[in-house]
């Protein structure tokens, strides 16, 4: 006698209700039924009243009012703008002031942040407690305020035109906004911003070479340092070889106010130094808590390997602190870039302000707009997270 | 020649240099340890000097504390000084927003009752904590909208009031009860009547609560508040309205959007990504105009939501959306053996979740928990942008009072303190909370 034959297969149990529903495939269709039939249901409820009340109400949902001419002028707009061009070029304007300020904002944060977050490990105390609170205090108030204050406490209690705050003779601050000089680039510019590129391609290839050649004979070369020599010293040769073609328009008084150069309004202004000194608060305390979460065994191991200190620092330290910092510091990135909507508290025109609000009360087409505005933040965030998601898995610690 | 044995007496120590001890001592190790460190301690006295000069010499040296109106504050300092009568006349308002004056009373006891309510959270000797908590969350908003809101009663409207007082007398009864003879409020009550078996006594207890019932609806029904419209709230009132609202809807909301994130099955997981993504890509300005102008689209003709709620919903949806995040994180953090171990005892999933996983995955979330909420008080300024009467708007209104034409910095820096006060409490009572439950962990 076979021994298999002793392994009989259980007898299919009779079909009853009380199995059925203690089935673990039966139980998880049923619930995704009717979640499936509750979120359908609630959509369509929700659609079918707003097309009713937009066919009440004359209102369409199409997109082609974006042709149509907007006829609002904007106080500031980064790319070219006249009034009377097309609702397109409205929100074109709206995403172009949105990324300026989060472009800059998101510089001066990361300084800041930096210092004031080294500022929390000085082994001074007056440092140390006095960054403390620096982020206390800017941590626990909100945002909002911060940029209203700002705008109504400072940018706009500055002197008229006639009297500026002179900054360097470079800069000028009046209460109308702040002047740059702006460049004027010649003939042959081109070059020097092509030898530019060269030279950053350069500086990439021979680091890629410089590490690639570490890893192999561990010889080291110094491919950061030359790296920027190369950046820097390509792109002044031929401008100086071309004769300098770049000559700068400066801001100069006429009459009541500023002529020339570049300008930002106060608005601008505001909330960029709102923006920056808030989410440098949160950096600070992200570059503290990635610095102390590298044990200080890897210090003294490195110490006891016989690594110089400042190669314990970069080849111990910061790689570790970067896997820890880089994370939630581009996070702290995207919420400055949705925060930068509050400018619309201040008037500065912003995508929310010039689209969400002006265009939106202008055209009454409130569907497209808001799908619009939504998708471009929308955009914005999963570019990020997608670059982030990346990067988490190329720094992943390969556990076991 | 002498027999005495020689001992050893070792020469006492020298003291330790005065360089190295006391203030001196910690000023060189903390303040002046090498060059670099030195400068950067004048650095920062210099710093510190220069704010806190700037602001005690504003604020306190330099400020007018009597006034009729703000022209007299500039006639007697200019700007060098703050000028706080303003402030000071609009405290009521900046508290109240524009409530009728002779119902104020009404916000106050609400509060108070709140307050009333969560004590015995606190207190050591009480058990039924979970009972009382659930019983805050789920029936003191109806009480809290009759006392702010008040107007007519239907009956199903003062049954639930009747519910939301009931629910606060039992919260005191059985706390009382429990302090002072160990047992809940039901079973005292069976003691009393000296119920014979468990059968009896439960039946005692729940008469017991049936018979309060009784007494608080028929008090309820005798109350008449005068209604106050919505667009009268403002101030701390309604940023607190708003943000315990959004406080009070967002972490259940966030659990179970968290769950469902984490489920086996495609279709709830897919439901969840997209709405905790979505919510979470954009930023709070944007849902809040989209639910101010779209929400009366959405609903059937005829149904008017006034502004406030729109808010309340914008910035409910929105804090859940991160909420979910943060308990997703927690739950991540929960070891696999905490799951493996649930599912060998036999638990099923709504046991293993609520008895193993959230318990121990809320106790990690305290910290982020706590930093949400923070956020979520801070971004109720938000609402002031599409019109409502909030802290923020009513101390900007200061300055465009008449008398005070043009006051705005002074009112900013009262309302800084008071969000200031709210959130460092918050971080702090944190903080606090994560160290005391952190102690069984410890190594």
């Amino acid at each position: 006698m076979s021994q298999s034959t002793a392994i009989r297969r259980p007898a299919t149990p009779p079909l009853r209700l009380g199995t059925l529903a203690n089935d673990a495939t039966v139980r998880s269709v049923f619930y995704q039924a009717v979640t499936f039939v509750c979120v359908v249901g609630l959509i369509w409820y929700l659609v079918s009243n707003t097309i009713a009340n937009m066919a009440t109400r004359g209102m369409s949902a199409g997109f082609d009012f974006l042709d149509v001419s907007a006829g609002f002028n904007i106080a500031f707009t980064l790319i070219p703008y006249r009034e009377g061009d097309s609702y397109l070029r409205v929100f074109q304007v709206g995403i172009a002031n949105t990324l300026l300020v989060a472009a800059i904002g998101v510089v001066f944060a990361s300084i800041l942040g930096l210092v004031v977050g080294l500022g929390r490990l000085s082994t001074n105390w007056l440092i140390r407690t006095l960054a403390r609170w620096y982020v206390e205090i800017l941590r626990n108030t909100p945002l909002l305020l911060q940029i209203i204050a700002w705008y109504f406490g400072v940018f706009n209690l500055l002197p008229l035109p006639r009297a500026s705050v002179d900054l360097g003779g470079v800069m000028y601050l009046n209460n109308r906004g702040a002047y740059f000089p702006a460049p004027v680039p010649g003939e042959g510019f081109g070059l020097v911003l092509l030898a530019l590129v060269a030279a950053l391609i350069g500086a990439v290839l021979l680091h890629l070479w410089a590490r690639q050649r570490f890893r192999a004979t561990g010889r080291p070369f110094p491919s950061v340092l030359v790296g920027i020599a190369l950046v820097l010293v390509a792109p002044t040769l031929v401008y100086l070889l071309l004769g300098a073609p770049l000559t700068w328009d400066w801001p100069v008084l006429r009459g009541f106010n500023f002529q020339g150069g570049f300008s930002v309004p106060p608005a601008f202004c505001a909330l960029v130094v709102a923006l920056s000194i808030y989410t440098s608060c949160f950096i600070a305390e992200i570059v503290r808590a990635g610095i102390q979460s590298v044990g200080h065994g890897q210090t003294e191991a490195a110490r006891a390997l016989g690594v110089k200190p400042s190669r314990t620092m970069r080849f111990i330290i910061l790689p570790q602190a970067m896997r820890v910092i880089i994370p939630p510091l581009i996070s702290q990135y995207l919420n400055l870039t949705k925060n930068s909507s509050l400018a619309i508290a201040i008037g500065f025109p912003d995508l929310v302000s010039v689209w969400m609000n002006t265009s939106l009360n202008q055209s009454g087409r409130a569907i497209p707009i808001v799908a619009m505005t939504m998708g471009f933040y929308c955009v914005v965030s999963l570019a990020v997270s997608f670059v982030l998601n990346s990067y988490n898995r190329r720094i992943l610690l390969r556990e076991r | 020649m002498s027999d005495a044995p020689l001992v050893f007496a070792p020469r006492p120590a020298d003291p330790p240099p005065p360089s190295t001890i006391g203030v001196v001592g910690w000023m060189r190790a903390n303040l002046f340890s090498s060059v670099p460190n030195a400068i950067l301690t004048f650095l920062g006295i210099y710093i510190f000097y220069v704010v806190v000069s700037a602001i005690v010499n504003w604020a306190l040296v330099n400020a007018v504390w009597e006034a009729e109106n703000r022209r007299q504050c500039l006639d007697m300092v200019g700007r060098s000084g703050a000028c706080w009568p303003g402030v000071a006349a609009w405290i009521p308002n900046l508290i109240y927003g524009l409530y009728p004056k002779d119902q104020v009373w009404r916000i106050n006891t609400g509060f108070l009752i709140l307050i009333a309510w969560a004590v015995p959270l606190w207190l050591p000797r009480v058990r039924s904590k979970v009972a009382i908590g659930l019983s805050l969350v789920l029936a003191y908003p109806f009480l809290a909208s009759y006392f702010f809101h008040g107007g007519q009663q239907t009956l199903v409207w003062t049954a639930l009031i009747a519910l939301g007082a009931t629910a606060f007398a039992w919260t005191w009864l059985t706390s009382l009860a429990e302090m002072r003879f160990g047992l809940g409020f039901g079973p005292l009550v069976a003691r009393l009547f000296g119920a014979a078996d468990d059968e009896r006594a439960r039946r005692i207890g729940w008469g017991a609560l049936a018979a309060l019932y009784v007494l608080t609806f028929v008090i309820v029904s005798q109350l008449d508040f005068v209604e106050v419209q919505t667009r009268f709230w403002g101030g701390l009132f309604l940023t607190l309205v708003i943000s315990g609202i959004g406080i009070a809807f967002s972490l259940p909301a966030g659990v179970v959007l968290a769950l469902g994130r984490r489920s086996e099955m495609p279709l709830i997981r897919v439901f969840c990504v997209t709405f905790i993504e979505l919510f979470r890509s954009v930023p709070l300005i944007t849902i809040l105009f989209m639910f101010n102008t779209m929400l009366p689209l959405f609903l059937p003709e005829g149904v008017e939501v006034n502004r406030l709620l729109r808010a309340i919903v914008a910035v409910c949806l929105f804090a859940s959306a991160y909420m979910a995040e943060i308990v997703r994180g927690g739950l991540q953090a929960i070891p696999k053996g905490q799951y493996e171990a649930a599912a060998a005892m036999g638990l099923g999933f709504w046991q293993s979740t609520s008895l193993i996983i959230l318990p121990q995955a809320l106790r990690i979330m305290i910290p982020s928990i706590v930093g949400n909420f923070i956020g979520l008080f801070k971004d109720t300024t938000l609402v002031s942008i599409i019109g409502l009467f909030d802290l923020l708007s009513m101390s900007r209104a200061v300055g465009e009072d008449t008398r005070w034409l043009g006051l705005f910095i002074e009112p900013f820096f009262f309302i800084t303190l008071i969000y200031f006060v709210f959130c460092f409490l918050m971080s702090q009572y944190s903080l606090n909370l994560e160290r005391r439950l952190g102690e069984g962990q410890r190594r």
